[in-house]
């Protein structure tokens, strides 16, 4: 048999790297193009405002607390810079010091073949460095780091890639999202893409696309991230919730934000309790 | 006579604890361990609190007797059997409420103005 021709061999590799591109932003294009026709008056960046973009009320209530982060994010920047027993420092694992690295995550490692979040690597550094791991849903720890991370890339435009490697990744986080769970049987598309905008209770429901950009929000003084947000809703469901950190979330995670790519990220938003 | 009196005063009280466990229509409505129907549904009339809730239809006696008993049942048992679409949840199909509770929600709906 004689070895195929390596510049037929590059172009098919090129065509298969091609297609799994293709394959999330078709997904993409698909879910987004869905809820402008639903949504005919909501601007393309208003989206990373989530359910504010929608309710006049809550986004003017969102307004009026903006400060409200403020000790949040100042307790994590503290985190941030706090020295290792090693002498060493979060701020010292992530290039710039951690600006501008949040709308890059999550991310596909090779390596790892796994999905890698913003959290996710925050233990990796403690773990590099001998330190304990925070509790991924922990607010006072985690909670409170993440807050200060996205701060530092606020406005930034979300720029996930999906890479064939992690296209499987994707289309389970895709699956999941499209899939209905629990006792009361509802997907979470069921209130994300088809009842998006609609109002669940008082609360406005925010549209799939944008879900991933306003993280962690700032509800009653305390953090709470986007995965502790989904178990919250999970539960909602009649399901029983995923482990913050389980591959069933960080998949989730990974598909919306996909799906917000090219939208400005929203750090520490306000929320009613 | 004073053992008669207890054992009346004890059969009543297990009468009024069986009726305090009986939940009424506009609870099952409201309540968020039950139907929680408040959540998507508005209700005319004022049967239930105002809320902005709109990811189901508002619901008026007019229209639920123009439907019938028989169907607002069938929809609240399963829903998806009319429309698998719908994001309503099969409340009888899941268990989430006993057949004799989705009475009382059949007939609360029924009877609204």
């Amino acid at each position: 048999m004689r070895f195929p021709d390596a510049r037929l061999f590059a172009a098919a590799a090129a065509m298969t790297v091609a297609q799994a591109f293709a394959a999330a932003e078709a997904v993409r294009i698909e879910v987004t193009s869905r809820l402008q026709k639903q949504l005919p008056g909501v601007a393309a960046a208003d989206y990373a405002l989530g359910g504010a973009a929608l309710d006049a009320q809550l986004r003017a209530q969102v307004e009026e607390h903006a400060g409200d982060s403020a000790a949040v994010v100042e307790e994590g920047r503290k985190a941030w810079t706090a020295k290792f027993r090693n002498g060493r420092t979060l701020a010292g694992c992530f290039p710039n010091g951690g600006r501008r690295i949040a709308a890059h995550y999550p991310q596909y490692d090779a390596r790892l073949k796994r999905v890698v979040t913003l959290e996710m690597a925050i233990n990796q550094c403690l773990k590099t460095h001998g330190e304990a791991l925070y509790d991924t849903a922990d607010a006072k720890t985690m909670g409170t780091v993440t807050a200060y991370l996205r701060s530092l890339s606020n406005g930034q435009k979300v720029a996930v890639r999906v890479p064939a490697a992690g296209e499987d990744r994707f289309e389970q986080g895709r699956r999941l999202y499209f899939t209905r769970l629990g006792q009361r049987n509802y997907a979470c598309a069921s209130c994300h893409v088809q009842g998006a905008g609609k109002r669940f209770g008082e609360a406005t429901l925010s549209p799939a696309v944008g879900q991933a950009t306003h993280w962690p929000v700032i509800r009653d003084g305390a953090p709470v991230t986007l995965q502790a947000r989904i178990r919250e809703c999970l539960e909602l469901m009649g399901a029983a919730p995923f482990t913050a950190g389980s591959d069933e979330l960080n998949h989730l995670e990974y598909f919306l934000a996909y799906l917000s790519n090219g939208l400005p990220l929203q750090a520490n938003p306000w929320r009613p309790k | 006579m004073r053992n008669a009196a207890a054992v009346l005063a004890l059969a009543c009280g297990i009468a009024t604890s069986t009726e305090a466990q009986v939940v009424a229509g506009r609870d099952l409505f409201i309540r968020a361990d039950k139907g929680h129907c408040i959540a998507c549904h508005q209700l005319s009339g004022g049967a239930v609190p105002e809320t902005r809730a709109d990811l189901g239809p508002r619901l008026d006696g007019e229209r639920m007797r123009a439907l019938g008993k028989a169907a607002i049942r069938q929809a609240i048992v399963d829903p998806t059997r009319a429309n698998p679409d719908t994001v309503m949840p099969p409340f009888g199909r899941h268990r989430l409420l006993d057949g004799a509770e989705i009475d009382r929600l059949v007939e609360l709906l029924h009877a609204l103005p």
